[in-house]
């Protein structure tokens, strides 16, 4: 019998030796690498903290920072104290501020965030919950350049999914739209401007509740424990907490007010109704699909056969016989439903 | 004249005088005219594509058979036309492949004629594409086909008031038939010669802060580009953050497509 | 100023205007566009309201949908495709095989000897690549040439949307697009065909799913091996009476089998893979029209039949030419095929298969038609027959079940093996037809490995496990 445990034993070690510290590409280089990367992620992730706050007209603090960062208020002292010495922000007492040098740093990681939940939202069939944790890692990975060319390839688009705008090229931004949904009255309506994105706990409510921006809500009951609303005809509450992270802007009183809106779901074959509008949950390619096929405000539409499994049903749309899945048929509301002559 | 059009040449399209039409397969050396077919999916396009250039491609009761460009020809009256078969497409607004190559080649092939052909069982939708192609370009002609099917379900379409509101040709046909091919060739011929001048149907409805974006955008595109054709299109699509239309505006090749092709009368109505 | 500062001017303008016409561009264009049609519409269109009494398209689409006829019309349909084109292949197809094997065969070989053709030159020119070919063309044209044209047509009658119509559902729950199940139809014709048809599914991410899937759709190559196996080791196993009943519900449960996998993987892959890739459902289901049987007869042989048998023939005629080869060049007094064979013997045991069968897979890639004669060629060369067979290289079948048996069983064949041989027919590579047509119409060289690697990966996990409890049971 021929004995190779030795030479097996030697081989292996050389070749552990060999991956731990092959030059460019070993385990030990890429690991100094990803701590090196996780610092500039926490410094990145703090840059952006301090611009929300300027947005928000807030004061950020040392505080503030670590609640964000969900890291300890130690480690975010030697955090501040790396991005002060790099020039991106000085502090004030207690407040801490950007500099010029620190907002431009902070307004290109934003566009590389809202540009990649963008792309996301529109150009995969990713859902919801995976756009802002995927934008979170991607953030920190795209040059700016690569954010330009994704840019221009989408169309320069000025709003990411969650109805916030994109910097531009320059860093430009319009100013901050829409007040909290905690500050309507009784009976107000008005037009959803944006989801705040963060907490992330309490972003996946509101996405779990269905709400989206450009949703018309209309107020129903405010108290100290909750908030109840109408929006695309179904009735939403929340803990007032959770609403204040939804921004609105409030709409005109005199337009009539649509109550219980339907979807075409509801439709039965040999009924028709018209269609109200697409909801803003449906977009992308699916959305685009759905408005060149004329499904539009205005549109009648009668449900004609169902599937003899159940789904999808075939409607008539502007002439044509279509077949819609359940699910697509949700997104399309509708109004005065009613028996084919 | 051709007197040599092979015998039989014509055996779907009665009504037609032989000696006028040569089909010329993809056989196409040199062609006086570039004639683009654009339409919405299953409007019978390739069926009309094949009776226009004698080939037989494949056609089918579905949405979307042609995926890629078919080319061909055809002689008529002395002139050589090359046709272009484009894929089936509802709109050229959105952004799939199929769009873009529709839309690019009306837009920067600048064919002389672009047939929209038309379902006219499903005229509303198929408008929809019509009011989009004559944004861009106003030497078309619309070919109402599929007008059998529309008789079997008891509809009649008034083609001479629907050339009236979009301001082109509109030739009532039934592909499969060959019905109203000859006539569709005779107004392709007119459109492209000059004889026939158009004046195409834009868009009216649009609200009242776009129309205003437009009107401002199309005041400073006249300053860059006088005499563009299609400025309001070219304004929406800025509009939308078009790179591929951007592009053509920081290099100046839009002003290209100002240029009118040789042989042809300006057909332009209104900028 | 200059042109290019004009230029930019408008540039910048369009961007500052982008902001206040605020994100619903796209809604409010469509708005308008339709608007505009509709009005037109209603200038020119008239229908005449009377309603008449009767809608032939409406009651077709009543009938074909319908909850409880519309399933048994849609089986009925397919049972006559199906049942029209095996019955009308088989006539031609002989006719076509005796051409080509027994006529035109030794008419070439004689030929050849005529005018003194060295021996290795003929081998490998008649022997391999004729035979090739010849075998290709009389297995596959026959009954494509009935099934795609009888398809056709009720493509173009406006059957088919119907179809996924009424099984989107089901697809739906795998995170497909119902149009797969005409897909996978055509993929019982041919794979290479149905992956073509992948192109009305027009959603990205479930046009993928029905291209990688469509493999799991039994083609027409590889039911001849289904049946034969079958009915040699399954089929022999029960009482006369029933063989012919027991090997034919046997390869039922391979295309069941297929199915299932075309779901799971579906649903697989919409999950993992292909999760990022765009998808919008949309269905149109045009009017119904009266088909033009001429003319879809000549498109369809046109354009499905000739093309895909064109590339068949293309690819078949090297494979004959490598099949000749392993099996006429030696290295060191022993055959290339032998020593493949042994290399190979080891895994395939493994899995319950043998070498024989994992090297004619190999070699026979082309086109699954010519597994079995290669299988049988390769078992004569490696055990050793003598007189068995038309020599080494040269492709034969027997007219017999009991014949091909006999000569399996010499090479150790057990029933395991049958079994196996049928799942991995189900559970392998597609044909290099196949994968040349996924990469045409992907352009992508991952997703033709993919559709490559998950299927043979499946099978030898299968083929594993099977042969695992069947040597726990057999003790």
């Amino acid at each position: 019998m021929i004995e190779l445990t030795g030479p097996i034993l030697a081989v292996s070690a050389a070749l552990a030796i060999y991956f731990l510290l092959r030059p460019g590409r070993g385990w030990l280089e890429r690991w100094r690498r990803r701590l090196r990367l996780s610092d500039r992620v926490l410094s990145e992730d703090a840059l952006k903290h301090l611009y929300h706050c300027e947005y928000e007209q807030r004061v950020a603090t040392v505080q503030s920072l670590s609640g964000a960062l969900g890291t300890p208020v130690e480690k975010v002292a030697g955090l501040v104290q790396r991005i002060e010495a790099g020039e991106l922000a000085t502090s004030e007492g207690a407040s801490l501020r950007l500099t010029p040098k620190g907002r431009e740093y902070a307004l290109r990681i934003i566009r590389a965030h809202r540009l990649w939940e963008r792309y996301l939202s529109e150009e995969t069939g990713l859902k919801e919950p995976d756009w802002h944790k995927r934008a979170e890692q991607q953030e920190h990975r795209l040059t700016s350049s690569e954010a330009d060319a994704l840019a221009a390839r989408m169309g320069n688009p000025p709003f990411d999914p969650h109805g916030d705008p994109i910097p531009t090229q320059r860093g430009q931004l319009p100013p901050r739209r829409g007040q909290p949904l905690t500050s309507l009255e009784v009976g107000e309506r008005a037009r959803i401007a944006h989801l705040e994105d963060e907490p992330e706990a309490v972003y996946a409510q509101l996405v779990a509740e269905g709400l989206h921006p450009l949703m018309v809500v209309q107020l129903t009951h405010l108290s100290a424990e909750r908030i109840c609303f109408w929006a695309e005809g179904e009735e939403h509450v929340l803990a007032p907490i959770v609403a204040a992270n939804v921004a609105v802007v409030p709409l005109p009183r005199e337009q009539p007010v649509e109550e219980s809106l339907e979807s075409l779901a509801v439709l039965e074959p040999g009924e028709e109704a018209t269609v109200v509008g697409l909801s803003p949950n449906c977009r992308g390619l699916e959305r685009r699909r759905l408005m060149d096929l004329g499904l539009l405000p205005g549109t009648v539409v009668t449900a004609e056969m169902r599937s003899p499994v159940g789904d999808p049903t075939a409607f008539r749309i502007r002439g044509a016989l279509i077949a819609l899945r359940g699910q697509q048929a949700a997104n399309i509301r509708i109004s005065s439903r009613r028996q084919v002559a | 004249m051709k007197p040599n059009a092979p015998p039989g040449a014509c055996e779907i399209c009665p009504a037609h005088h032989p000696a006028n039409l040569k089909r010329l397969g993809v056989n196409m050396d040199r062609y006086d005219f570039v004639v683009a077919l654009a339409g919405n999916p299953n409007t019978g396009k390739s069926t009309l594509f094949n009776s226009l250039t004698g080939l037989r491609q494949h056609t089918g009761n579905w949405p979307g058979k042609t995926v890629t460009r078919a080319e061909g020809g055809f002689a008529y009256q002395g002139s050589n036309y090359k046709l272009v078969d484009l894929p089936g497409t509802y709109s050229l607004l959105s952004t799939s492949t199929d769009e873009e190559i529709a839309r690019d080649f009306i837009l920067f092939g600048q064919p002389d004629v672009t047939v929209i052909v038309v379902d006219a069982t499903r005229l509303e939708r198929n408008l929809n594409l019509v009011c989009q192609v004559l944004e861009i370009t106003g030497r078309a002609v619309v070919c109402l086909n599929l007008m059998d099917e529309a008789e079997r379900h008891r509809l009649t379409v008034d083609e001479r008031s629907l050339a009236r509101e979009l301001g082109v040709p509109v030739v009532p046909a039934a592909a499969r038939q060959g019905r109203g091919v000859p006539m569709l060739i005779d107004r392709i011929h007119q459109v492209a010669t000059g004889t026939f001048v158009c004046k195409p149907h834009r868009i009216q409805s649009e609200p009242p802060a776009l129309k205003r974006a437009v009107s401002l955008l199309v005041e400073k595109l006249g300053a860059a580009f006088p005499d563009l054709p299609n400025a309001r299109w070219v304004a929406l699509r800025l509009l939308e953050g078009d790179a591929r239309i951007e592009e053509a505006v920081r290099s100046g090749e839009l002003a290209e497509l100002v240029r009118v092709p040789e042989g042809a009368a300006p057909a332009e109505g209104t900028g | 100023m200059s042109p290019a500062n004009t230029r930019e001017e408008v540039l910048e303008a369009a961007a500052n205007l982008r902001w206040e016409v605020g994100p619903n561009l796209h809604d409010s264009l469509m708005e308008a566009l339709y608007t505009d049609a509709a009005r037109i519409t209603d200038r020119v269109l008239s229908r005449d309201d009377a309603r008449p009494a009767f809608d032939l398209d409406r009651t077709i689409d009543r009938l074909v949908t319908s909850r409880w006829l519309g399933f048994p019309i849609m089986m009925l349909l397919m049972a006559v495709v199906l049942w029209v084109t095996i019955t009308g292949a088989n006539v031609p197809s002989s006719l076509l095989s005796s051409l080509f094997l027994e006529t035109l065969h030794p008419a070439l070989k004689q030929a050849a000897a005529a005018a003194g053709l060295a021996w290795w030159l003929d081998g490998l020119l008649i022997d391999g690549m004729f035979l090739a070919m010849a075998w290709v063309v009389s297995v596959m044209l026959p009954p494509m040439a009935i099934f795609f044209p009888l398809f056709t047509l009720l493509e173009d009658f406006g059957y088919l949307p119907r179809v996924a119509f009424n099984l989107d559902r089901w697809f739906k729950k795998a995170g497909a697009h119902g149009k797969q199940a005409l897909t996978m139809a055509m993929g019982y014709g041919c794979n290479a065909a149905g992956v073509v048809a992948t192109r009305v599914i027009d959603s990205p991410r479930e046009r993928l799913i029905a291209t990688l899937t469509n493999n799991f759709s039994l083609c027409n190559g590889r039911w001849p091996t289904q049946i034969l196996i079958a009915t040699i080791f399954i089929g022999s196993l029960a009482p006369p009476a029933l063989a012919g009943l027991v090997s034919a519900g046997s390869v039922m449960a391979v295309v069941l089998l297929g199915v299932g996998c075309t779901f799971l993987v579906s649903w697989g892959l919409s999950r993992t893979l292909l999760k990022g890739e765009a998808s919008a459902f949309s269905l149109e289901l045009p009017p119904y029209r009266p088909p033009r049987i001429l003319q879809t007869i000549y498109t369809s042989l046109i354009d499905r039949t000739l093309i895909v048998l064109w590339r068949a023939v293309v690819f078949s005629v090297p494979a004959g030419a490598a099949i000749w080869l392993v099996s006429n060049i030696h290295l060191g007094g022993v055959s290339l095929a032998e020593h493949l064979i042994q290399g190979m013997n080891p895994f395939g045991l493994l899995i319950g298969l043998n070498g024989v069968i994992l090297l004619a897979y190999i070699i026979a890639i082309p086109a699954n038609e010519i597994v079995i004669p290669t299988v049988l060629m390769l078992t004569v060369l490696s055990v050793g027959l003598p007189g068995v067979g038309e020599g080494a290289g040269v492709m034969f079948e027997f007219d017999s079940a009991s014949a091909t048996l006999g000569v399996l069983e010499a090479d150790g064949w057990t029933l395991l093996t049958g079994i196996n041989l049928m799942l991995f027919s189900l559970l392998h590579n597609p044909c290099s037809t196949t994968l040349y047509t996924i990469w045409k119409e992907t352009g992508s060289v991952k997703w033709t490995a993919a559709s490559a690697l998950l299927p043979i990966a499946m099978g030898f996990l299968v083929c594993f496990c099977v042969a695992q409890v069947f040597r726990w049971l057999g003790g």
